[in-house]
């Protein structure tokens, strides 16, 4: 057991979240009325510094605190995107919470402490650390979806997304548990060693593999244990939505790939054929229960598990080859989803009808007529989701289903374009809406977008991304290439 | 004499089921949270078996943080249980349909 | 090749007007649209002239790196087939804003920006040299027209627009397999001219074959996938029906001569009688159902599944006469029909009705719309000194000298031709009006004459003079035919050593083989032309 002070350095960023997320916990009650603002600056302020050190540590693959942690471009880059999403979440809620007159100081305490939660999950090197990251995450997330105390649909999710977590978390658990029996060992890279000389030869191992897969599929939304996606993403506030939708997604998939990657890297073969089957499921389900969805968050819930299904399909090919331009095309993905997802889910917070949100496909209706900024907007989350070019959404598929080919399996690209054609079905319908309706409702109650200029700059970093990846993706393309060269 | 690893294996296993199907058919969240509480503390066996069984202490160190993390997860749990409780005055998980499962 | 950019200034140049469109005030938005769609019009027009006929090489190169690490580049390039194809577009699309003058009230700016932004991509289409970069505006068009048909279509139009949208996205996840897989066969490149010179094995060709029929062929739209066809031209505005037949469906036959002839000679030849036979069907088909339609609407865009029949036969004929003249239909095509459908939105202007029953006896109150309607109608019927005279002869000529039957059951499709679009003349020119059916109309505006008349104009220079046209694309359809008719042994093997050395080597090695074997065949098609001349 080595601890060195230098150690402290290098986990920074994920001291200053904490300390932040403190801060903002001890001084919301203190602060009265509008200088409650001063909480939003202070989280903001926090994640830029934060984002500027990890940008300092793109480098090598430093493991400190005797191999709890590893410092590296992997981690980075799944940091700099958590920090990303985090800031748009907090200035989205600056304005989300004022609409639904939600005064909660611990929300951002909240936020910063999943925030951190995730950092611990994509730079963690054990699987101690993973677990401890992950229920940090997931705690605070149970809280944030509760939050609209007054909003039984609201608690309810909240209760339901607690009992499918901690049932999962038990399952991760027991998984670790097998996999340390099997292998003597709860880090990765001395699993990983062990693995590489016995093979599968050991039962335990096949067994903590499932549950493993099991455990991350819970928090994968990946189909059959998606259950709890669309109710927990309905009935959230909808800030919060986004935030599970995209941070809580992408911090998964970053500790998950690293599991399975790095630390079970000698078991491709066994579990990209689990995957596989989870992949089918998920893309059929995902896309096809989507169609008849009426309220847009569980339509974006449904999208939302589809997309963990493309990116599967990076995972599945990334198990059949050689070299890492599999894992690259699945980071790519999950970072061009982010802007597409969370900015359509910035549109749907915003869409008011009268005091509350207007969340059902309806409320949409001629809203180009209304509100012809967002419609054109929405347009264009909306054919990004789709995979349409030019947008990021297309960038991404056309890594993943790349690499599917490069893997041999030009069948499952091809299963994977047929099911975004039909995807293109729900996404157009939502366009449809918008654009060859008109508005039924002329009041003043009728559905509207209430802009302001924080939602202004979460749209434009949205749509920014979305068409500017779309046109021009090398910088994160090559970004994802250095991040996954060190999960070999 | 030592009771052979396989045992506690045994032993973990059943309690683990126990919590498996005990989440799945209780249909009051406090119940479902107290099968949660035994998958957990099988997660425990295991891992003291384990240590005992490799010499090895990371097992035991696991299970500090497992014990406490669970903690924490029934202080969280049970607060949104009783915010649940206060707008709803149930607790059986058949009576939440706001919501389709 | 170095010197001015003209292809990136030619598609971009719409798009930044579109984007210029949200700034200008309303009452001059249709005239900036105007401007703009002229002014790619007269940049095009330059390139016809230094366009260099005498070489089947792409022209006008323009090259840089775009995405390295799937080594996905912005190429573009001009040949004989795309060229004509580019001009016809730029040429419809300053029709397109002027018909839709008055025509649009609603939106009218999103309205014009959405043809710029269609146009950007169809030329896009025609010039792409990277297959990527070509699926990018392949699909990018989609969504505009989506909304052109849905947001300014008819009373159906959400059913016809869904149903385009569908269509054409379920016909092209398909394509992007195919593409995919040629990446990974062809040696890691997306460059469509290197793809165009491997050989791939029979198997895997039948494969991509198919991906890229399901493609094209729903493009094009060719029978039995066309049923989206009659209801997106009835259900679009006018602007959008021209721009649907006049380039989007040629985007389908072009697929088929760019990619499936060159990349997959193989299985071309394999599958060519299931492309004649379907050729033959829709072109029957379509002049059959065509027959019994009392919209205009509906009565074109059946007759746009025939005419397009045509194109597909001809291109399947691997010879000389069958591809020019597709090519040449392909234009013909484009400016006949859509002369046709900017007659039907005219009237439609005026008396609110598409049917044939509605507007019966034009002649007498709107004597110079009967004249040139006449005179697009006869185009589309295919009479001698027309331009569709020229390319159905020739797709005729080459299917004659590939079968004699099919020769005659397409020439079935051009008697049935005559007889629909006769009997609509017959009605809606020089019918007796019902006199309470029709008010005063007014004969054609300025505007509309403007719109109408250089389309007359083409469409005799081209029956006429045939030949400025065929010459420019002769070398580049000598090269496709070399790919899909394979060459004597020894000179194949020697062509496939020169061709990883380098590139252009290959290619004018591969033209040079050619021409001597293509001089009786070319020289045929000379005498065929020349033979319709005054």
């Amino acid at each position: 057991m080595t601890f060195s002070v230098g150690d402290l350095f290098l986990i920074l960023p994920e001291l200053l979240v904490i300390t932040a997320a403190c801060v903002v916990l001890v001084l919301d009650p203190v602060l009265r009325g509008p200088s409650k603002d001063s909480l939003v600056w202070v989280s903001l302020g926090t994640l830029a510094i934060c984002m500027g050190l990890t940008a300092s540590q793109v480098s090598g693959p430093t493991a400190i605190f005797s191999g709890l942690v590893i410092i590296d471009a992997y981690g980075a880059f799944w940091k700099l995107l958590l920090y990303f999403v985090t800031g748009l979440t907090i200035l989205l809620s600056y304005s989300y919470l004022k609409e639904e007159r939600l005064y909660f100081g611990e929300y951002y305490g909240f936020i910063l402490l999943a925030l951190a939660g995730m950092m611990v999950m994509v730079s963690a090197d054990d699987l101690l650390t993973i677990y401890l990251g992950t229920e940090l995450m997931s705690l605070s997330l149970y809280v944030m979806t509760g939050l609209k105390r007054e909003e039984p649909r609201s608690l309810e999710a909240s209760a339901k997304y607690f009992v499918l977590g901690a049932f999962s978390s038990g399952i991760l658990l027991y998984g670790i548990s097998l996999l340390y029996g099997a292998t003597g060992s709860t880090r990765l890279p001395e699993i990983a060693t062990v693995i590489a000389g016995q093979g599968l030869s050991d039962p335990l191992l096949l067994f903590s593999t499932i549950l493993l897969a099991v455990g991350f599929g819970f928090k994968l939304a990946v189909v059959p244990f998606h259950m709890w996606t669309p109710d927990v993403y309905q009935g959230a506030p909808t800030s919060v939505t986004a935030f599970m939708a995209v941070a809580s997604k992408a911090a998964s998939f970053g500790a998950f790939l690293r599991v399975f990657i790095e630390g079970l890297g000698g078991l491709k073969a066994n579990w990209s054929a689990i995957f596989l089957l989870l992949c089918i499921a998920t893309l059929l389900i995902g896309n096809i229960v989507a169609l008849i969805q009426t309220n847009v968050k569980r339509m974006l819930a449904y999208s939302s598990i589809a997309h963990a299904g493309y990116a599967l399909i990076g995972v599945v090919a990334a198990g059949r080859m050689e070299g890492s331009s599999g894992i690259a095309s699945v980071l790519l993905y999950l970072a061009l989803y982010t802007f597409m997802t969370f900015g359509a889910f910035a549109i749907v917070a915003m869409l008011r009808k009268g005091n509350i949100e207007g969340e059902e496909i309806e409320d949409f209706t001629g809203l180009s007529k209304r509100h012809p900024l967002a419609a054109l907007l929405m347009l264009i989350f909306m054919v990004s989701l789709a995979g349409i070019p030019p947008t990021a959404g297309f960038v991404g598929k056309l890594y993943i289903f790349k690499s599917a080919v490069e893997a041999g399996m030009t069948w499952l690209a091809a299963l994977g374009l047929i099911f975004a054609a039909i995807s293109a079905y729900f996404y157009l319908r939502l366009v449809m809406v918008m654009y060859m309706r008109e508005p039924i409702d002329h009041s003043d109650t009728a559905p509207h977008v209430v802009m302001s200029p924080t939602l202004s700059i979460v749209l434009a970093c949205t749509v920014a991304g979305v068409v500017i990846f779309g046109v021009y993706p090398n910088p994160l393309v090559s970004f994802t290439m250095q991040a996954v060269l060190i999960l070999k | 004499m030592t009771v052979p690893v396989s045992y506690y294996l045994i032993l973990s296993a059943i309690v683990f089921l126990t919590g498996v199907v005990g989440v799945l058919i209780r249909r009051n969240i406090i119940a479902i949270l107290l099968s949660v509480e035994l998958m957990l503390n099988a997660t425990n066996i295991n891992f003291v078996a384990f240590s005992d069984h490799l010499q090895d202490l990371g097992g035991q160190v696991f299970v500090f943080f497992a014990l406490t993390v669970a903690a924490a997860e029934v202080a969280v749990g049970l607060a949104i249980i009783i915010a649940l409780h206060r707008s709803s005055s149930t607790i059986n998980i058949e009576e939440f349909n706001l919501l389709k499962w | 090749m170095t010197g001015f950019p003209w292809l990136t200034v030619l598609i971009f140049l719409p798009l930044i007007g579109a984007v210029v469109l949200f700034t200008v005030k309303d009452s001059s938005v249709r005239l900036v649209a105007l401007g703009i769609t002229v002014a790619d019009l007269l940049i095009s027009l330059p390139l016809w002239w230094l366009f260099d006929a005498s070489s089947g090489q792409m022209q006008f190169v323009e090259f840089a790196r775009w995405i390295p690490t799937l080594s996905i580049n912005y190429k573009l390039g001009l040949d004989g087939i795309s060229l004509p194809l580019i001009i016809m577009t730029t040429v419809l699309m300053p029709l397109c804003v002027l018909i839709s003058w008055h025509a649009i009230e609603t939106r009218v700016r999103s309205f014009m920006a959405m043809l710029l932004i269609m146009e950007s991509a169809m030329i896009g289409v025609f010039c792409a040299l990277d297959f990527v970069l070509f699926y990018v505006f392949w699909e990018a068009m989609l969504i505009p027209m989506y909304l052109l048909i849905g947001v300014w279509g008819g009373p159906n139009r959400i059913y016809a627009a869904i149903k385009f949208f569908l269509y054409t996205l379920a016909g092209s996840v398909l394509l992007l397999v195919g593409i995919l897989v040629l990446y990974f066969q062809g040696g890691h490149t997306f460059d469509i001219l290197q793809l165009s010179q491997r050989s791939y094995g029979e198997a895997l060709q039948i494969w991509i074959f198919f991906a890229f029929f399901a493609a094209f062929a729903v493009k094009v739209p060719m029978f039995p996938f066309h049923t989206w066809l009659p209801d997106a031209h009835v259900e679009a505005p006018t602007a959008g029906s021209v721009l649907l037949a006049s380039v989007l469906l040629k985007m389908g036959t072009y697929g088929f001569l760019r990619f499936s002839l060159p990349m997959l000679p193989d299985a071309s030849r394999l599958f060519t009688p299931l492309m004649v036979a379907l050729s033959i069907v829709a072109i029957i088909y379509g002049a059959y159902m065509a027959l019994a339609q009392a919209d205009l609407k509906k009565l074109i865009a059946y007759s746009s599944v025939s005419h397009m029949g045509f194109v597909t036969l001809g291109l399947f004929m691997f010879n000389i006469q069958g591809i020019e003249g597709a090519v040449m239909q392909m234009v013909n095509h484009g400016i006949t029909t859509g002369g046709l459908f900017l007659c039907v939105g005219m009237i439609y202007e005026r008396t609110h009705s598409r049917q044939i029953a509605d507007n019966i006896g034009l002649t007498k109150p709107m004597p110079r719309y009967a004249t040139l309607l006449v005179i697009f109608a006869l185009s589309s019927l295919g009479l001698p000194g027309t331009n569709s005279f020229v390319g159905e002869f020739m797709v005729l000529v080459g299917t004659f000298l590939w079968s004699k039957i099919a020769a005659a059951l397409a020439s079935l499709g051009i008697i049935l031709a005559a007889a629909y679009l006769l009997w609509m003349i017959q009605r809606v020119a020089f019918g007796i009006p019902a006199a309470h059916v029709l008010p005063k109309l007014r004969d054609l505006n300025l505007r509309e004459m403007v719109t109408l008349v250089p389309l007359a104009v083409l469409i005799f220079v081209i029956g006429l003079f045939p030949n400025p046209v065929l010459t420019r694309m002769h070398m580049s359809v000598e090269k496709v035919i070399a790919r899909v008719i394979p060459l004597p042994q020894e000179e194949t093997s020697a062509l496939n050593q020169q061709v990883p050395s380098s590139t252009q080597q290959g290619l004018t090695a591969n033209v040079d083989l050619t021409i001597s074997r293509g001089t009786t065949s070319s020289r045929l098609a000379d005498l065929s032309t020349k033979e319709h001349r005054p």
